[in-house]
Parts: structure tokens; C-alpha cells; sequence
């Protein structure tokens, strides 16, 4: 177990408030499929390729 | 869809799925630990379908699909926020499982009981589950009841459809306890995603490809791409949404309790992995299912009429039409069998293991066995009575089940949290819940999940900062989960 969990945390929850706050702000007009569509799924997979560093470690 | 083809499938599915429920059982499961926990023994690849079969229900496709045709966009996003919380797991995973392995916890509110010191906090923890998930059963079980009256035009009414996905459930959990439900559930998933992505492939191509499949709606429904776009998704509606959600994987006791299970640390890891890949792809095929049926059948009056319609339509070939509706019905099925042996673990350890002097091991087995029915007969009959009240609290359930976050938060992070302070909390928090949800009310423009978890936290934080705290037992608690992580695997 590493214990830098602090700094994932925060990574973690900058993601989520992009999450939040673009969708309804600068994005709120772009009806594409590259607005909000293609923004959530990006930071969808940036969350899971932090959690893949965060339990890299696990069980060794 | 002929009734005669929907019979076939699900008498295929049945008989596969009784199989593998058979070849599961293993060991003698003649203790709570092995019943209910498979032993600690789960490997990472089972535990990571099993989660993802028990965490997605028959919600996805038709409800989720639903939310997309009347909200758009707004509906990816609610269940990726949703997605995104599961990273909770990476902090409070190996925490619960150390805990359960150091001092052989089999629910989380055993856990929480032991934590606070005291038995009613166990037991207040586990009746509020109670409350909330057996309604939640209730109206899963609804939805294969309805899906099978849709698709099948009557054929196959309402009361049967119900009636088999409760006895399946019933039979999944009962034949060999968390390795049954593992192991069949492991099966669904798979069902559920390879098929539901094979139609969704089917639809793109039919609907023009994938920039055909977008210029449709960019040019007939722009708004559906967008937030707050038709207004279905304003601010305040997405935050009273995805916050309860948010903190599902540790509030809701069927999926927390699997943190207990895995064989190892890595098993864990494989867990959490697998379930975050699994979940991505399936919410995107849930969504642009949504967007397909928006193309195809705009303007419909009731949007969980989607589904049912974009199965039975040209562009799906009628096996494979039929296939999902199994997959949907197996997602439904896989969430309830679950949930059945979470709660009459939560009931035998917690209810009668406390109230109950000198309850021991076997006899807390005996009674988790006899409830495990009961629990299913009351889930199908608030099914077929189809209360108002069972609605509501089902919708309630994500915000009632948010009460417990603070506790639990407070379990590994605040030396100074006490029962009273947990007690206040669930309590209070959780009728505040159920009375905003009963009474249709949402004060400030809030939704009840998010007063739910203001509340909560205010009392278990000001009531626990006015009440003495367990010191010694936390001590203990914190030091020894701090060890134990330096030298799990």
C-alpha cells in the first residue's frame, strides 16, 4: 500500500468537478458529439486510469 | 415477440443458470462466514462480475435508457459521476477488507457496531438497510414483471413474470449462498454486456453509422446533446441525482459487503478494475440505447416504453431481441439475489445475533436461511400490491441509504465519532428522507439525498463532538488497520 492516497484523492476529485462544472458551462451549447458526450467519457476513463496507478501496488 | 420464443429463452437461461449454481457449491457452508462471504476466498475475476451484475439492475436499459430519451446527455453524465465514486473503492476497499479479515466482521453494520461500541448502532444500521432495500427488491422484481408484459403484448402477464424472477432469485441465493449468487452472477453479467453491446452495434449501423447515428440527432433533437439542454437536467436536479449515487459502493450494504470478500489484495484490485471497465461500456450502450430509441420513436408519452419498443422493432432481429430481454431480466435477477442475501445476513448477524443472547454461529446461519424466503415473499408481494409508498421508498432508497455515509466515513478517519453521534445521524437523517420523498418536497430547490447527507453529517459531527467517544476501542481499531495495511497482499 503506498501511502501518497492524499494526492490521488485530490487528482480524483479535480476530475469529478470538471465533471460538474463544464457540461454546464462552456459546453452547454456545443451540441456535438464531441461536447459534453465526448467529455464525460474522457474523464470517465481518466478516473479509471488513476485508479489503475492508484492500486498498482496492491498485493505486492 | 412471439410468447412462445420469449418461453424458450427463458427456459434456456434458467437451465444454464441452474448449472453453474450447481457446480458453485463447494465446502460445506455450514458457517455465516462461508455462506455469506464465500469464505474471504473470492477471486478477482468472479468478484469483479459479480459486482458489476449485483451494482447494474434492470435500471440500465430501461431505466437509464429512459432517462436519456427525456433528458439526453444529462443521463451519461449522472451515471459516470456515478462511475467516477466507485474509486471510493481504491480508499475504503482495503480498509473494509482488512478489518473484516483482522477481526472477522461479516456486514458492514457489524462493523460500524463493533467501531462505535455499541450494539444498537449495528442494529439501527441494519434495519435502516432493511427499510430501503427490500422496496428497491420490490420494484426490480416489478420491472421484469412489466418488461415481459411489454415485449410479450400480455402474453405473459404481469404476475408470472414477476413471480419467476422471484423465484429465481430466491433459488440463485439459496442453493449455495454468496458462491451461488457469485458464480450465476458472473454468467449474467457476461449475458448482459455481450448482448446488450451486439444490439447496440446493430442500432448504430442501422441508424446510419457512428457519424450518421449523432447527425440525426445533432439535426433533429440538438438539445438532447447538451446540459441543462430540454431542461430536463438543470443544475440542482444532476447534483440531487449523482450525489446520492455518488457514494453508492459504500452506502449500499449488497455491494460494500463484497469488500470483505476477495482472496487477496490483488483479487481486490482485480475487482475494482474489472467492475470500472465493465461499468464504462455498459453505460455507454445504456445511453446510446437511449439516443436510438429517441431517433426512432420521438415524441412518446412514457419513456420507459423505449425499451421495450426498440427490442421489438425492424431494425433488431427478433433472437437477439430476445436474448437482451433475457439479459435484462438476468440483470434484474442478479441485483435481487444479492440484495436477498446481504439482507438476511444483515439480519441475522445484526438483528438476531444482538438481540438474541449467546445467538451462536450455527444458529445465526439457521435464522439468515429462514429469512433469506421471508425476504423474497415480501419483496414479491409489495410487488404485485404495487403500494405508492413501496415507490417511494425504493426511489428514496439511494438517498436513505446516503445517511449511513458519514458513520462509515468516520469508522477509518475520526477518532472522535461516537454511537450517539451515528445513532442521531441514521435516524434522524433517514426520516427526513423518506418525509421530503413521501411528501414530494424539495426545500430550497434541493433534493432529498443531498438534505439527507447535509443532515447527517451536521449531527453525526456535532452530536459525536458533545458525546463521549469510544477512545481505546478507536485506538485499537485505527492502529490496527493502519498496521495491517502495511502488510497486506
Amino acid at each position: 500500500m503506498k501511502t501518497n492516497e492524499w494526492k490521488y484523492a485530490l487528482l480524483i476529485l479535480a476530475v469529478i468537478m470538471l465533471a460538474y462544472i463544464l457540461p454546464y458551462t462552456i459546453f452547454t451549447d456545443t451540441a456535438k458529439w464531441y461536447g459534453s458526450f465526448l467529455l464525460w467519457s474522457i474523464l470517465a476513463l481518466l478516473t479509471i486510469v488513476i485508479n489503475y496507478f492508484l492500486t498498482r501496488d496492491w498485493g505486492k | 415477440m412471439t410468447s412462445t420464443l420469449v418461453w424458450w429463452a427463458i427456459a434456456v437461461y434458467v437451465v444454464i443458470a441452474l448449472f453453474i449454481a450447481y457446480l458453485s457449491r463447494k465446502g460445506k457452508q455450514n458457517n455465516m462466514e462461508s455462506y455469506f462471504l464465500g469464505d474471504r476466498k473470492l477471486g478477482g475475476f468472479v468478484s469483479a462480475l459479480s459486482y458489476s451484475a449485483t451494482t447494474y439492475s434492470a435500471f440500465m436499459l430501461v431505466g437509464l435508457a429512459g432517462l436519456t430519451y427525456n433528458g439526453g446527455v444529462g443521463a451519461l453524465g449522472f451515471e459516470l459521476i456515478y462511475l467516477m465514486g466507485v474509486s471510493l473503492v481504491a480508499f475504503f476497499g482495503p480498509r473494509f477488507w482488512v478489518a473484516g479479515k483482522k477481526y472477522g466482521y461479516v456486514t458492514p453494520s457489524e462493523m460500524l457496531g463493533d467501531r462505535y461500541d455499541d450494539k444498537k448502532v449495528a442494529v439501527t444500521v441494519a434495519i435502516s438497510n432493511c427499510l430501503f432495500l427490500i422496496p428497491y427488491s420490490a420494484v426490480q422484481l416489478s420491472g421484469v414483471g412489466y418488461l415481459l408484459q411489454g415485449v410479450t403484448d400480455n402474453a405473459i402477464p404481469y404476475t408470472t413474470g414477476v413471480l419467476i424472477a422471484a423465484i429465481l432469485a430466491l433459488v440463485f441465493s439459496y442453493i449455495a449462498g454468496i458462491r451461488s449468487v457469485a458464480w450465476t452472477d458472473s454468467l449474467q453479467s457476461l449475458f448482459m454486456i455481450v448482448s446488450s453491446t451486439a444490439v447496440v452495434i446493430v442500432l448504430i449501423n442501422g441508424l446510419g453509422g457512428f457519424s450518421g447515428f449523432f447527425e440525426r440527432i445533432e439535426t433533429s433533437q440538438p438539445e438532447l446533446l447538451t446540459v441543462p439542454g430540454n431542461g430536463f437536467f438543470s443544475f440542482l436536479t444532476f447534483l440531487g441525482l449523482t450525489v446520492p449515487w455518488f457514494f453508492f459502493s459504500i452506502s449500499n450494504p449488497q455491494v460494500s459487503q463484497r469488500l470483505y470478500m476477495p482472496a487477496s489484495l490483488k483479487s481486490l484490485k482485480t475487482m475494482l478494475m474489472g467492475f470500472l471497465v465493465f461499468g464504462f461500456i455498459y453505460t455507454i450502450v445504456a445511453v446510446i440505447w437511449g439516443f436510438s430509441a429517441s431517433i426512432m420513436f420521438p415524441g412518446l408519452e412514457k419513456a420507459d416504453l423505449a425499451t421495450p419498443l426498440v427490442l421489438s422493432s425492424d431494425l433488431v432481429p427478433p433472437l437477439l431481441g430476445v436474448i437482451v430481454m433475457v439479459g435484462i431480466m438476468a440483470a434484474a435477477v442478479s441485483t435481487i439475489d444479492s440484495i436477498l442475501l446481504t439482507l438476511s445476513s444483515l439480519f441475522a448477524k445484526d438483528v438476531y445475533g444482538n438481540i438474541k443472547n449467546n445467538a451462536t454461529d450455527r444458529m445465526q446461519l439457521r435464522i439468515g436461511k429462514i429469512v433469506i424466503p421471508i425476504i423474497a415473499v415480501l419483496a414479491y408481494l409489495f410487488a404485485e400490491m404495487e403500494l405508492n409508498l413501496i415507490a417511494v421508498l425504493s426511489v428514496a432508497s439511494s438517498a436513505g441509504l446516503i445517511v449511513v455515509v458519514p458513520a462509515i466515513v468516520g469508522t477509518f478517519y475520526w477518532k472522535r465519532g461516537t454511537s450517539a453521534g451515528v445513532l442521531s445521524s441514521v435516524i434522524a437523517a433517514g426520516l427526513v428522507v423518506i418525509l421530503l420523498e413521501f411528501f414530494q418536497l424539495k426545500p430550497l430547490g434541493l433534493a432529498s439525498g443531498l438534505w439527507g447527507l447535509f443532515i447527517s453529517t451536521f449531527l453525526f459531527i456535532g452530536i459525536s463532538l458533545v458525546t463521549h467517544a469510544p477512545e481505546d476501542k478507536a485506538n485499537e481499531f485505527l492502529t490496527d488497520i493502519k498496521e495491517a495495511l502495511k502488510t497486506a497482499k
